[in-house]
């Protein structure tokens, strides 16, 4: 397929999706971004949802299924909070020191996931099962089960979300650590080796643990930063996501990700990550024009059956072809 | 002694540790109980109370694991079925019509996951997401339309009364095990869901439909939802937004808990999240009891989860492999 044929095909989907959504919004006498507070919030949630898919294609398109996503943001982002208020009491500064100190737990929390699967080598999905529930406990047992408000709300949090340039420069950032470090470094090979064929890959003398670790490792930092921006975003984190409360966070990631998967037939994966994230941020920046009418539960609907017909076409795609044809 | 019989007693040990992990768990749970002089019987019908609905759906749940495929929908199918069961009889006052919604809601549910999944080929744990969404927020919208947002809708306690003792629900447990030890054990539709868990390309190549096996996996499960939520309504005759919240992920828990592979497959076990159903919730109550404070769940369920992978590791012993399991 030609450069600029891939490039066409890659960009489809999400000026399809702002086509169709725009014109709904035109029909209504409204725009998906109607003014720089909206762009704001719509770069924002872009860099949510695409570092959430990241986080969560890292071990699930390597057969290891986790549950501990949403529990390794909250955590992570609740050492990170607590610590910088208690260095900065709020002050200046406080959004950057602890986006980095979330960012560091996150890793920590990745690695000791990743080191109790490596250890335990029970399946992926059990270990983070109980990886879940031990950081949903810690997190209500330093919190007390209470919300982290006062930690949260300063000025500095409020301008990390406040304008789309740290958001934008956060979205660079991860894009081009995500793309140095899977397609350009010795662990990035290894990791798609492994990722292709696990058996052979370790038997031509590639470390299975160290990778895995990484993995684990980066999934959780992303997580941390995930974590702080939907601190600053809700300007509160909750402390008392008992028994799995935490792992819904995950499930919003799941048809941005699969349509990653389909825009990286054109183009670079992890691209396909922050075009299936513009996607998914302007049905959300719909959702917020049409909020007087599509409430709460009509947008997770809409979402649960836009993830199944985009699956019925993915996995039916030749089919599909073949009927059209006919 | 042979080392081959040595390895057949060293595995047949490992197998029953599941029950006696019951055993001792149920010991404890009485010496707990009585050291700090709580009633033993009203303990004994919360634990059996609780215990019960999990271990129900559980074990409908255990054909669809078996598979090899996994389905988080159960919790919010449950509430689903208790919702409709409760409009049901409001609108009708009739118990009749309110037990064939809830079981006719409790199927259709889970029907609706497997011809999703069998017949447009979605990986059954995507479209069971997907189910989860709609049938939460469908459930969410009704009860805080009808029952306000905490107080949630009920239908008078006389008329599940009759329902509410324990020997009509250990009857209908014991029925419904039955039932489902029969299919599973002694049947050929049981035999072959276990070879589709263990080998779907050679389960295939030998003839063997597996979208006809993911549909009857399904609809057990979908019946051990209904005879859930009933079992909810006669222990408690109102239904929340938290209603079996917890059920979906639970499960999980309970089927591993009770000595199963999380893959599925030959090693399967029927009994399992009976088993597995009961010791986690014991395992929860105990620490509850000895932990006796609000601020100590999180305290709790780390000791909960620590115990459930130390478990987990244990019984899969018997089926440990050099690389790490995806």
């Amino acid at each position: 397929m030609s450069t600029p044929k891939r490039i066409v095909n890659a960009l489809a989907m999400p000026v399809v999706t702002l086509v169709v959504l725009q014109t709904l919004c035109l029909l209504n006498g409204q725009s998906v971004i109607s003014n720089m507070k909206s762009f704001d919030n719509f770069i924002v949630y872009t860099a949510i949802v695409m570092i959430t898919t990241m986080a969560l294609s890292i071990n699930l398109n390597s057969g290891r299924f986790d549950f501990s996503l949403g529990s390794m943001a909250g955590l992570s982002c609740i050492i990170g909070a607590k610590i910088t208020y208690g260095i900065l009491s709020g002050g200046n500064g406080s959004a950057p020191l602890m986006l980095c100190i979330s960012l560091v737990a996150g890793v920590i929390l990745g690695l000791i996931s990743g080191l109790t699967y490596c250890t335990l080598r029970l399946p992926p999905i059990i270990v983070s099962l109980g990886v879940t529930l031990v950081y949903e406990g810690i997190m209500y047992t330093i919190t007390g089960g209470k919300y982290v408000m006062s930690e949260v709300q300063n000025p500095s949090m409020s301008g990390l979300t406040g304008t789309w340039v740290y958001a934008a420069l956060i979205i660079a950032a991860v894009l081009a650590f995500m793309i140095i470090t899977f397609d350009k470094t010795a662990f990035g090979y290894d990791y798609n080796a492994l990722k292709s064929g696990q058996k052979v890959a370790v038997a031509t003398g590639i470390n299975e643990v160290k990778n895995t670790l990484i993995c684990y490792g980066i999934s959780g930092g992303l997580m941390g930063i995930v974590g702080t921006l939907n601190a600053a975003r809700n300007t509160t984190i909750n402390g008392g996501q008992l028994n799995f409360g935490s792992i819904a966070i995950m499930f919003t990631a799941f048809l941005p990700m699969f349509i990653a998967g389909y825009i990286g037939r054109f183009t670079n994966e992890k691209i396909g990550f922050l075009l299936a994230a513009v996607c998914m941020s302007l049905l959300n920046s719909t959702f917020a024009v049409f909020s007087n009418s599509v409430n709460a539960t009509m947008q997770s609907i809409i979402n649960a059956v836009l993830l199944v017909v985009f699956l019925i076409y993915l996995n039916n795609n030749d089919l599909i072809k073949r009927l059209l044809k006919a | 002694m042979t080392d081959k019989r040595k390895t057949n007693i060293k595995q047949k040990l490992i197998s029953l540790l599941p029950i006696a992990a019951l055993l001792v768990l149920f010991a404890v749970f009485l010496v707990v109980v009585s050291i700090n002089g709580y009633r033993l019987d009203m303990y004994l019908k919360i634990v059996f109370n609780e215990a019960l609905v999990l271990a129900v759906v559980a074990t409908g749940a255990i054909f669809i694991y078996t598979l090899g495929t996994f389905d988080i929908s159960l919790g919010a199918s449950t509430l689903f079925a208790a919702t409709m069961g409760v409009m049901t009889y409001n609108k009708t006052q009739s118990l009749i019509l309110m037990i064939v919604a809830i079981f006719a809601v409790g199927i259709t549910a889970s029907l609706l996951n497997s011809v999703l999944a069998s017949v447009f080929h979605i990986p059954p744990f995507v479209t069971t997401v997907a189910m989860m969404s709609v049938l939460s927020a469908l459930s969410a919208q009704i009860i805080t339309s009808y029952g306000g947002a905490l107080g949630g809708i009920s239908i008078p306690s006389e008329v599940v009364k009759p329902f509410d003792n324990i020997g009509f629900k250990a009857m209908l447990l014991i029925a419904f095990f039955a039932i489902c030890f029969f299919v599973f054990q002694f049947t050929k539709a049981g035999r072959r869901m276990k070879f589709v868990g263990g080998n779907p390309i050679c389960a295939e190549l030998t003839g063997i439909k597996a979208s006809k096996y993911t549909i009857l996996a399904f609809v057990m499960a979908g019946i051990g939802i209904g005879l859930g939520a009933f079992l909810t309504l006669c222990y408690t005759p109102s239904v929340t937004t938290t209603t079996a919240s917890s059920i979906g992920m639970n499960i999980f828990i309970a089927i591993v808990f009770g000595g199963m592979p999380i893959s599925g497959g030959a090693r399967s076990k029927i009994y399992a999240a009976l088993i597995g159903g009961f010791s986690y919730i014991l395992l929860n109550d105990i620490l509850e009891i000895v932990i006796d404070s609000s601020a100590a769940y999180g305290i709790t369920q780390v000791i909960s989860a620590v115990f459930f992978l130390a478990v987990v590791y244990v019984t899969s012993m018997n089926y440990r492999t050099a690389l790490l399991p995806r």
